[in-house]
C-alpha cells in the first residue's frame, strides 16, 4: 500500500451475513494502526435483515459514542444491499482477509466458516488475497448444518463446542452431504451413541472438508478461523487434530480468536479507511461522507 | 426470464413515475408471447411484424414499409428447452435452441416474418431451419456486408435492403418510398438520442440509473416503434431525475461480449450486487449499432441507411475488421466512460465473442486496464461463482489498482 495520509479515519464495517449481522467501528490511519472502538453482533432469527442491520449498527454507535454522520466511510460486506447507509461494499473474502490480519498478524491463510459456506483464503502479509477455494452447493461444511444438528439433538448451539471436547470415541459421519450426514446422526441416536461422540464426529467431518480446502489453496503456515464458527472450540480442536494427522511436509497451524466472528466487519471497516485515502487523492469526494470530504 | 425484484431499486424508488415505467418495461420483456407486438398489430390492421435475430437489422427500413421490427432474443430462463435441443448439437450456444422452442411452441405466432442477419454459422443455420419449419411464413437471411468500401459493400447492402423491401411488399407491406424512409430515419434518430441520454445518465450517476434498469428500458424498445420507444425513454429520463439517490463507492466497468444471447437479468444484478457499476455495455447492441445519427433529409435515404452501416457500425465481433481496431475501440470506450475495468461476459460457445476476446484482452493488457472474464447461458440459474469472481475483481480494482 502507498503511504497513508496521516489522518485518523473513523469507519464502520457492517457484515450482513445469512444468520447474523456483525458491526465493527474502527479508527485508523487509512487502515493502519487500527483501534477498534466498538463491536456488536445480533442474530437475525427470522427478523427483517434491514432492521437488524440498523439495530446492530445503532448499538455499536452507542457503544462508541458516535453518530452516523461522523463516519468517513461505512463499508458493507456480505449482503451489502441490506446496508442502506453504506458508502461502499467489499466482498466478504477480501474483508475477512484484512480482518484476519488484525486479529492474528501471523495469519497467512483464513478459514471463513459461515452459516452457508466455508471458504479457505490464502493471503500475503498485506492481507491481499492470493487464492481461495470454497465449499460447493452442499451445506455439510457450514454453520447452518451445525445449527440443524443442534436442534435435532436438543443441544443449545453454544454448548456444542464444549460438549464435543468431552468425546471419547467419536463416530464417523458422512463428510459429503448434509442430508446424508443428518440421516447418519439420526441413526447414531437410535444406536445409543453419546451426544459428545456424535458432535465430535460431525466436527471431524467438517474439519476434514476444511483441511482439503486449505490443501487446495496451498496453505502452509498459520491459518485463522473466522466467521460464525470461529467460536466453536470443538471445531477448532477437531481441525487441529485433522491437521496434525494430515501433516506431511507443511506446517499448518490452526488458530482462533475470540472475535473471529467479527473479522469480516473489522476488515471492511479498515478497507473503508484505506479507500477514503484513495478517494481523497483521486478527488472523488462526492462518494464520501461529509466528514471525510471536509 | 425469472426476475427477482431488484431489491435496492424497488425499495428506494417504489411508487414514483420512473418505477411505473420500469414496471411496464419489465412486463414487456418478460412476456414471451410478445403482447406488445400483438397490441401493435391490433392497432395497425394489416401491419406486419417482422422478427429479427441479433445483432443488427435495419429497423428504419421495416418501419418505412409499415412493418414493426421485433428484436428476438431467445427465451432466456423462462422456457424449458425440449424440442429445441433436438435441432442442435451440444457444443453451441443457447439462443437458437430457445428460439426454435419459442417458434414451435407458438410464442412467435404474431410474427409475419423473420430476418436472420449474418452473425455466425449458428444463426445462419437457424435461418435455414426456420424456412423448413415454417415454410408458410416469410423469412430471409440478411447478408450484412463485410467489405466496408462504400462503392462495394455499401452498394451491395443497399441492394439487399431493396430486395427485402420488395419481398415484403409482395406480401402486403407498403412500397418503399424515400419520404417514408426519411421519416423512419428521423424517428430512429430520436430513439438513438433518447438511448444516448440514458447512457449518459448512467455514466454520470449510476446510482440513480443502474444498468439493470437501463437494460430493461432499452430491451423493451426492441418490440416498439421508434417513436413510442423514444417517448418512453424521454419520459423516464425526466422522471428519474426526481429520484432522491446518493452515490456508492463502486467500481465502474464496461461489460463486453453479450451482444447476441443476452445474460439472465439476475446476472446483471449479480454484478451490481458485487459492487460493479456497469456504465457501458454491448447488451441490446442492435439499437445502438449505428453510432451516429443518419441524415434524415438525405436525397437518397436508402443509400444513407446502407452507408450508415458501413461508416458508423460498432466495432463488434460480428464485424470483420482488424483486431487492432477492435482493441483500440474498446480502450477508447473505457477511457471515454472513465471506467476502471472491463468484464467479459460471453455466452458459452459464442464463437464471435470468444474468438475476439483474446485479442481484446491483449489490448487491455497492453493498456494496463484490469479485466475479468466469465461465460454464461441465457438460462443460467446459479450466480454464486460469478458473484465470487465479480466481487474479487471489484475489490482488486478498488484496492490494488
Amino acid at each position: 500500500m502507498i503511504a497513508p495520509v496521516a489522518k485518523k479515519h473513523l469507519t464502520a464495517g457492517i457484515d450482513a451475513g445469512s444468520s447474523s449481522v456483525k458491526v465493527a467501528i474502527t479508527r485508523s490511519e487509512a487502515g493502519d494502526h487500527p483501534e477498534i472502538l466498538a463491536t456488536a453482533v445480533q442474530r437475525i432469527r427470522r427478523r427483517n435483515i434491514v432492521e437488524v442491520v440498523q439495530s446492530t449498527f445503532a448499538a455499536a454507535c452507542a457503544e462508541a459514542g458516535v453518530k452516523t454522520e461522523d463516519f468517513d466511510y461505512i463499508a458493507s460486506t456480505g449482503d451489502g444491499e441490506m446496508v442502506e447507509m453504506r458508502t461502499g461494499h467489499f466482498y466478504s473474502m477480501t474483508a475477512h482477509a484484512r480482518g484476519a490480519l488484525v486479529l492474528e498478524p501471523a495469519a497467512r491463510a483464513v478459514l471463513d466458516v459461515g452459516a452457508l459456506h466455508a471458504r479457505a483464503i490464502k493471503i500475503d502479509a498485506r492481507g491481499k488475497v492470493l487464492g481461495h477455494r470454497m465449499t460447493g452447493q452442499c451445506a455439510s461444511g457450514s454453520g447452518q448444518f451445525l445449527e440443524n444438528i443442534s436442534r435435532y439433538l436438543g443441544v443449545p448451539l453454544e454448548d456444542i463446542g464444549p460438549m464435543s471436547l468431552e468425546a471419547e470415541k467419536p463416530e464417523q459421519v458422512s463428510s459429503i452431504c448434509a442430508v446424508l450426514a443428518e440421516t447418519d446422526v439420526i441413526n447414531m441416536v437410535s444406536r445409543g451413541i453419546s451426544t459428545p461422540d456424535i458432535l465430535k464426529g460431525i466436527h471431524l467431518s467438517i474439519a476434514g472438508r476444511l483441511e482439503r480446502l486449505l490443501r487446495a489453496i496451498g496453505a502452509d503456515e498459520v491459518v485463522l478461523l473466522t466467521g460464525g464458527l470461529a467460536h466453536d472450540a470443538g471445531l477448532v480442536a477437531a481441525l487441529r487434530e485433522v491437521l496434525v494427522q494430515g501433516k506431511k511436509n507443511v506446517q499448518l497451524e490452526a488458530r482462533s480468536h475470540e472475535e473471529g466472528i467479527l473479522a469480516g466487519a473489522i476488515g471492511a471497516a479498515l478497507l473503508g479507511a484505506w479507500r477514503v485515502d484513495q478517494l481523497v487523492k483521486k478527488g472523488r469526494l462526492e462518494l464520501l461522507g461529509a466528514r471525510a470530504a471536509a | 426470464m425469472t426476475m427477482n425484484p431488484p431489491v435496492e431499486t424497488e425499495a428506494l424508488f417504489a411508487g414514483d413515475r420512473a418505477s411505473a415505467i420500469l414496471a411496464t418495461a419489465r412486463a414487456m420483456v418478460e412476456d414471451l408471447h410478445l403482447g406488445a407486438v400483438q397490441r401493435w398489430k391490433a392497432a395497425n390492421p394489416g401491419g406486419m411484424a417482422i422478427g429479427y435475430m441479433p445483432v443488427y437489422a435495419p429497423r428504419p427500413l421495416f418501419e418505412a414499409i409499415g412493418c414493426l421490427p421485433v428484436s428476438i432474443l431467445g427465451g432466456g430462463d423462462q422456457i424449458d428447452i425440449i424440442r429445441g435441443d433436438s435441432y442442435y448439437q451440444s457444443y453451441i450456444c443457447h439462443i437458437p435452441r430457445s428460439t426454435i422452442e419459442m417458434g414451435l411452441g407458438g410464442h412467435l405466432n404474431c410474427l409475419d416474418g423473420m430476418v436472420f442477419p449474418s452473425l455466425c454459422d449458428v444463426i445462419r443455420n437457424l435461418g435455414g431451419m426456420w424456412k423448413m419449419l415454417f415454410p408458410e411464413r416469410w423469412s430471409s437471411y440478411l447478408d450484412l456486408p463485410q467489405n466496408f468500401a462504400l462503392h462495394l459493400g455499401g452498394k451491395f447492402y443497399a441492394s439487399e435492403l431493396t430486395r427485402i423491401a420488395k419481398e415484403l411488399e409482395a406480401r402486403g407491406a407498403k412500397p418503399l418510398t424515400a419520404e417514408n424512409l426519411r421519416i423512419a430515419l428521423k424517428n430512429e434518430n430520436r430513439r438513438r438520442e433518447a438511448i444516448a441520454v440514458l447512457d449518459d445518465l448512467r455514466r454520470r450517476e449510476p446510482w440513480r440509473l443502474p444498468a439493470s434498469d437501463a437494460y430493461l428500458l432499452v430491451r423493451a424498445g426492441g418490440m416498439l416503434p421508434a417513436v413510442e420507444h423514444a417517448e418512453m425513454l424521454e419520459e423516464f429520463a425526466s422522471a428519474v431525475m426526481q429520484r432522491q439517490a446518493r452515490p456508492f463507492d463502486n467500481v465502474r466497468v464496461v461489460l463486453v461480449g453479450s451482444f447476441c444471447e443476452q445474460p439472465p437479468f439476475d446476472l446483471i444484478r449479480t454484478l451490481e450486487k458485487a459492487g460493479c457499476d456497469i456504465i457501458e455495455d454491448d447488451l441490446m447492441l442492435g439499437l445502438r449499432y449505428i453510432e451516429h445519427a443518419l441524415d434524415a433529409e438525405s436525397a437518397d435515404p436508402l443509400e444513407t441507411l446502407a452507408h450508415g452501416f458501413i461508416k458508423f457500425g460498432a466495432a463488434t465481433a460480428s464485424r470483420y475488421i482488424g483486431e487492432e481496431e477492435k482493441g483500440a475501440a474498446l480502450i477508447a470506450r473505457v477511457k471515454a466512460t472513465q471506467a476502471d475495468g472491463v468484464v467479459f461476459a460471453a455466452a458459452s460457445f459464442c464463437d464471435p465473442a470468444l474468438l475476439d476476446q483474446p485479442m481484446l484482452e491483449a489490448a487491455l493488457d497492453r493498456a494496463k486496464i484490469p479485466f475479468t472474464a466469465f461465460k454464461f447461458a441465457e438460462n443460467t440459474g446459479q450466480f454464486q461463482v460469478i458473484r465470487e469472481q465479480a466481487g474479487a475483481f471489484s475489490d482488486s480494482v478498488k484496492l490494488w489498482f
